[in-house]
C-alpha cells in the first residue's frame, strides 16, 4: 500500500494486493486536483463518438458507444485508478477486505450514496447488480458473466456491507468488480424492467457523477452534473455527446471547434491530420483489443490441428500489421496472449515454438519456410490445393473487414482458394452465433488487461469469446489454476504455462493488437489516456481550461 | 376527375400493401433477426437458448402470417408499433426526423430548380457556344460526382479554409432558422447539385426540341422579342416534362438521402432507414419504408393531378381511361 500525491489518494496495485494477501484495504477518496493545475468548475464538455449506443444497459453491452454514455452516470464498487490501469481506487465501496483464506471479500459501501432517483444505494442493490451480471434473468444477456464466474454467492450483510463468497481465492477479483461495465443499478427500478423483458435498454438510473438528462437518438446524449453525488462533485456542468459515424467527419467537427474531444479514432491518416493541429492533442495508445483468426473447430477440416497450424503458418504477421495497422489501428503485437508490455508476456524466443508466430515483429521468422511447411501440413491433413475457404467478415468495421481481406490474400499463398463473405452486423452475428462459418477474423475488445480478464474472456471454453466453439477441459483447468493461485511467482509460471498450452492448440490465432486514438482540444484538462479504451471515462475529474 | 382520383388512390393502396408485404418478408429472410441484435450478440457468444428467449419476448417466434396480420392491423389504425432500438413509438421517431429530411429536400429542390431551369434554358438558347459548353461540363460533373463525395469536400473544405464546421445540435428551421440553415445548406447543396444537373440537362434537351417547332418560328416571324419567344412560348410549352421530373425527384429524394445524411450526421429519415435495417428493428424498418413508399405514391399522384391541371388534354384522356 502506498500514498500518492499530496491529495491523499491511496491505491494499491495488483501486486501489492497479492502481497497484502488477506488484508487488502483501500480507504481514501479520489484526488481533488491531481493534474498540477487548479481545476475550474463549470462548462459543457462537447464530445463525439461513432454513433448511437445500441442499448444503454451497461450489463448487456460491450461496446464503447454504451460505455462512454454510461460510465459517467454509474458507479462501480471499485474503480480503475484514473492514472494507472494496474491500480484501483474506491468508488461506491470506500474500503474492502479479503478474508485470510481469500474466499470472502467484504465491501463497505459509502454511507449516503444515492441513486439519481433519490433512493439510497444499499447492499441489496449491489447484490442484485452482481447477480444480474453473473446469473442474468430470463431475456437478459450478460457478456461478462464469466468474469464473475468464481462468485459463489453475494450476500447483503447489512445496508452498507456486502460480502462476496468465492469458490476459490482469486487475486484479480477486485479488478473484476471494477470493470467499468459492472455497474451498480437500483434493484427496485431494474427488477420490474427485467421482468418485462426491457431491461435497462433505455433507462439510466445510476449513482455516478452525472445524470442522463436527454437521449435523442441520432442527435444528442446529454448528461448533467449530479449535485447529490456521494464523492467529490464533477467539475463540468454538462457533457453533450453527438453521434458522428465517420471518423473524417468527427475530426472535422474537432478541428472546427464544434467538439472538445473524441476518444475513439482507428484510422491512422485521420489521426495524422489531427496531429498537425496546434490546438489539439492527439495520441494513440495500445488497448486490450486483439484481432484473432478464429477457425470453426466444429467444421471440417478445421477440427484438425494440422490445418489450424497451417493457417497460422500462412500468415505473415509483420505484413498484416503493416497493412491493416493504418486502417484499423492494429499496430501492435505481443509475445503471448496478453497485452503488449504485460509483465506476464512470454519471451521473443518462446514464440518460435508456435507455428507461424515467429513472424511477429522482433522474432525473425522466415515466412517462405513457414508457408512451405503449411503446404506440407495441409497435404498431410488431406486438404486439397484450391480448397475453398470463406472468411466471414463484418463489413462496417475495418478491424474485421480489412483483416479478412488481408488474410484471404495471405491464405492464398498456401493453396487455399480464400474469399471474404462480407455481411452487415446482423448477418455476421447471426452466422457467427449459429456457427455458420469456416473461419473469421474477430476484433475482441476487453476491458482490463489482467490475465483473468483477457484469458478468461478470450481463451476459455466458457469465456464469452469462444466463437470457434472449441471445448477443452485441460485449458479451462489451466485457467482456473492460475486464477486461484495466490503466490505471485507461482501464478506467473502458471500464466506462462497456460499461454503455451493454449497457443499450441491454435483454437484462436493471434494476429495483432489494436490501439485506439484519442484527440482533444488543449482546453480539456484532467483526463489521462490509459491503455484501456474503457477505463477512466467517468469524466468527473475532467475540466475545461477556457 | 373524381373517378380518376379514386382509381389512382385504390391503385396506390394496392401498391402500399405490396410494399408492406415485401418489406415484412425481406426483413425476415435476410440473415440475422431482431433477437440477435437485441441480445448483444456482438458482445460475446450468445447461446441459441438465450436467443430463443429473446425471440419469444419480442413475439417473433410466432408464425409469419400471425405476425404480419398483427402488424398490418395496427398499421391500419395508424399504429406503427414501438421501435425495438429506441423504445419510442415509430411514428414519434419519424415525426422527429421528418423536418430535417423535408428541409433538405425543399432546399435542394429550390437550388436545383432555381438554377437548373435557367441554366438549361440558357444552354439551349446558346447551344454550341462556349456558354453552352461550360454549362454542359458543369452538369456532367454534377451528374457524375456522388453527392456524398461532394458533401465530404464541403466538410473538409470548410474546415481547411475557414476553420469552420456546422453546428452539431439539430433544431428544426422554425426553432432556430439561422442555425438550421447553417447546418442543412451543405447537404442540400451536395444533393441539389445532382438534381440541378439533371433538371438543367432535361430542360436543355426539351428546349432544343421546342425551339425548333413551327410555332416558335411563327412567333419569331411575328416579330416577338426573343425573350418572349423563349420564356412565354417555348418554356411554357416544354414545362410539363420538367415539372414531372421535379415531382418525381422530390418524392424519390425522401428515400434517397441515406448516404448524404450519414456524411453530415443529419438525424433524418435516411439514417433512420439504415439504422433500422441494420439493427433488424422490424417495426421501425417496416414503418419507415411504408411511409416513404406512401410519399412516393402520393407524390406521383400529385404530379399526375398537376399534369392534368396544366394540360387539359391529359385530363380528358385520363377521364376516358
Amino acid at each position: 500500500m502506498r500514498a500518492k500525491g499530496e491529495t491523499g489518494i491511496l491505491s494499491m496495485d495488483r501486486r501489492e494486493l497479492l502481497k497484502a494477501g488477506a488484508s487488502g484495504l483501500i480507504a481514501a477518496t479520489l484526488p481533488a486536483a491531481a493534474w498540477g493545475q487548479t481545476p475550474k468548475s463549470g462548462g459543457t464538455l462537447l464530445l463525439s463518438s461513432g454513433g448511437d449506443p445500441p442499448t444503454l444497459d451497461m450489463h448487456q453491452s460491450a461496446t464503447y458507444l454504451t460505455e462512454f454514455v454510461g460510465s459517467p452516470c454509474f458507479s462501480t464498487l471499485l474503480r480503475i485508478d484514473p492514472t494507472d490501469i494496474n491500480k484501483l481506487v474506491p468508488d461506491l465501496a470506500e474500503k474492502y477486505e479479503v478474508s485470510p483464506d481469500g474466499m470472502m471479500v467484504t465491501f463497505h459501501l459509502h454511507a449516503g450514496a444515492e441513486f439519481h432517483n433519490g433512493m439510497p444505494v444499499t447492499a441489496e442493490d449491489v447484490a442484485f447488480s452482481l447477480d444480474r451480471i453473473r446469473k442474468p434473468p430470463k431475456g437478459i444477456v450478460s457478456p461478462r458473466k464469466g468474469l464473475l464466474g468464481n462468485v459463489k454467492e453475494v450476500e447483503a450483510k447489512d445496508a452498507v456491507t456486502v460480502v462476496v463468497h468465492l469458490t476459490a481465492p482469486q487475486a484479480d477479483f477486485p479488478f473484476q468488480v471494477a470493470n467499468p461495465y459492472n455497474v451498480i443499478v437500483p434493484k427496485k427500478v431494474v427488477e420490474p424492467l427485467d421482468a418485462s423483458g426491457q431491461g435497462m435498454k433505455r433507462t439510466v438510473v445510476g449513482s455516478g457523477p452525472f445524470k442522463l438528462s436527454q437521449a435523442v437518438d441520432g442527435q444528442i446524449y446529454e448528461l448533467v452534473r449530479n449535485e447529490k453525488y456521494f464523492a467529490q462533485k464533477a467539475y463540468l456542468d454538462k457533457i453533450q455527446m453527438f453521434p458522428i459515424k465517420g471518423e473524417v467527419e468527427r475530426a472535422a467537427a474537432l478541428q472546427g471547434g464544434r467538439i472538445h474531444a473524441c476518444f475513439f479514432f482507428a484510422n491512422e491518416s485521420v489521426l495524422e491530420g489531427l496531429k498537425k493541429q496546434p490546438n489539439i492533442t492527439s495520441l494513440r495508445r495500445p488497448t486490450p483489443t486483439f484481432i484473432n483468426l478464429i477457425p470453426n473447430v466444429k467444421m471440417k477440416p478445421f477440427d484438425d490441428i494440422r490445418v489450424r497450424q497451417a493457417l497460422s503458418l500462412a500468415i505473415d504477421r509483420q505484413s498484416f500489421i503493416k497493412t491493416v495497422g493504418p486502417l484499423a489501428g492494429a499496430f501492435y503485437h505481443s509475445y503471448g496472449l496478453l497485452t503488449p508490455g504485460s509483465s506476464y508476456n512470454l519471451e521473443a524466443a518462446d514464440m518460435k515454438q508456435f507455428a507461424g508466430y515467429d513472424t511477429v515483429p522482433g522474432v525473425g521468422g522466415d515466412i517462405e519456410a513457414n508457408r512451405k511447411r503449411a503446404i506440407e501440413l495441409l497435404e498431410q491433413a488431406g486438404v486439397p490445393k484450391g480448397f475453398k475457404l470463406v472468411l466471414l467478415a463484418r463489413g462496417d468495421i475495418p478491424a474485421f473487414r480489412d483483416s479478412s481481406i488481408n488474410l484471404a490474400a495471405q491464405l492464398k499463398a498456401v493453396g487455399f482458394d480464400a474469399t471474404v463473405d462480407v455481411r452487415d452486423a446482423g448477418g455476421f452475428y447471426a452466422m457467427e452465433t449459429g456457427g455458420q462459418f469456416q473461419c473469421l477474423a474477430h476484433s475482441v475488445a476487453v476491458s482490463g488487461s489482467l490475465p483473468d480478464q483477457i484469458l478468461g474472456e478470450g481463451y476459455t471454453s466458457f469465456g464469452g469469446r469462444n466463437y470457434g466453439s472449441w471445448k477443452d477441459d485441460s485449458i479451462d483447468q489451466a485457467f482456473r489454476a492460475q486464477s486461484t493461485e495466490s503466490d505471485p511467482a507461482k501464478r506467473k509460471q502458471l500464466i506462462r504455462d497456460f499461454q503455451i498450452q493454449f497457443m499450441k492448440t491454435y483454437y484462436q490465432i493471434n494476429l495483432a493488437w489494436v490501439g485506439y486514438g484519442a484527440a482533444y482540444q488543449k482546453s480539456v484538462m484532467g483526463w489521462t489516456a490509459l491503455n484501456d479504451l474503457y477505463a477512466n471515462m467517468q469524466m468527473d475529474r475532467v475540466w475545461l481550461n477556457v | 376527375m373524381v373517378g380518376y382520383l379514386a382509381q389512382r388512390l385504390a391503385t396506390g393502396f394496392v401498391t402500399l400493401f405490396g410494399v408492406a408485404l415485401i418489406v415484412f418478408l425481406v426483413m425476415r429472410v435476410i440473415p440475422g433477426d431482431a433477437a440477435v441484435m437485441m441480445s448483444g450478440a456482438g458482445s460475446g457468444v450468445v447461446s441459441q437458448e438465450e436467443l430463443q428467449q429473446v425471440r419469444h419476448q419480442l413475439g417473433i417466434d410466432r408464425p409469419l402470417v400471425v405476425q404480419f396480420a398483427d402488424w398490418a392491423t395496427h398499421v391500419g389504425k395508424l399504429d406503427f408499433g414501438t421501435s425495438l432500438r429506441t423504445g419510442s413509438p415509430v411514428i414519434e421517431d419519424i415525426s422527429r426526423r421528418f423536418p430535417y429530411t423535408l428541409e433538405i429536400v425543399v432546399l435542394s429542390m429550390i437550388i436545383a430548380v432555381g438554377l437548373g431551369v435557367p441554366a438549361g434554358v440558357l444552354s439551349a438558347w446558346l447551344a454550341g457556344t462556349w456558354v453552352d459548353r461550360i454549362l454542359q461540363t458543369i452538369t456532367i460533373v454534377g451528374l457524375a460526382a456522388p453527392s456524398f463525395w461532394i458533401g465530404l469536400l464541403f466538410i473538409l473544405g470548410l474546415v481547411f479554409f475557414f476553420h469552420w464546421s456546422a453546428p452539431l445540435f439539430w433544431q428544426p428551421i422554425w426553432m432556430d432558422p439561422l442555425a438550421s440553415l447553417s447546418q442543412l445548406i451543405w447537404p442540400s447543396l451536395a444533393v441539389g447539385l445532382r438534381q440541378l444537373a439533371l433538371i438543367a440537362r432535361m430542360t436543355r434537351s426539351i428546349m432544343r426540341e421546342v425551339l425548333g417547332e413551327d410555332y416558335i418560328r411563327t412567333a419569331r416571324a411575328k416579330g416577338l422579342s426573343e425573350r418572349r419567344v423563349v420564356f412565354r412560348h417555348a418554356l411554357w410549352n416544354g414545362a410539363l416534362p420538367i415539372i414531372t421530373l421535379i415531382g418525381f425527384e422530390i418524392a424519390a429524394l425522401f428515400g434517397s438521402l441515406i448516404i448524404t445524411e450519414s456524411v453530415f450526421s443529419v438525424p433524418g429519415l435516411g439514417q433512420y432507414v439504415v439504422q433500422s435495417i441494420l439493427d433488424r428493428d422490424y417495426p421501425a424498418a417496416q414503418g419507415i419504408i411504408l411511409i416513404l413508399a406512401a410519399i412516393v405514391v402520393l407524390g406521383n399522384l400529385a404530379v399526375d393531378m398537376l399534369y392534368g391541371l396544366l394540360d387539359p388534354r391529359t385530363r380528358v384522356q385520363g377521364a376516358r381511361a
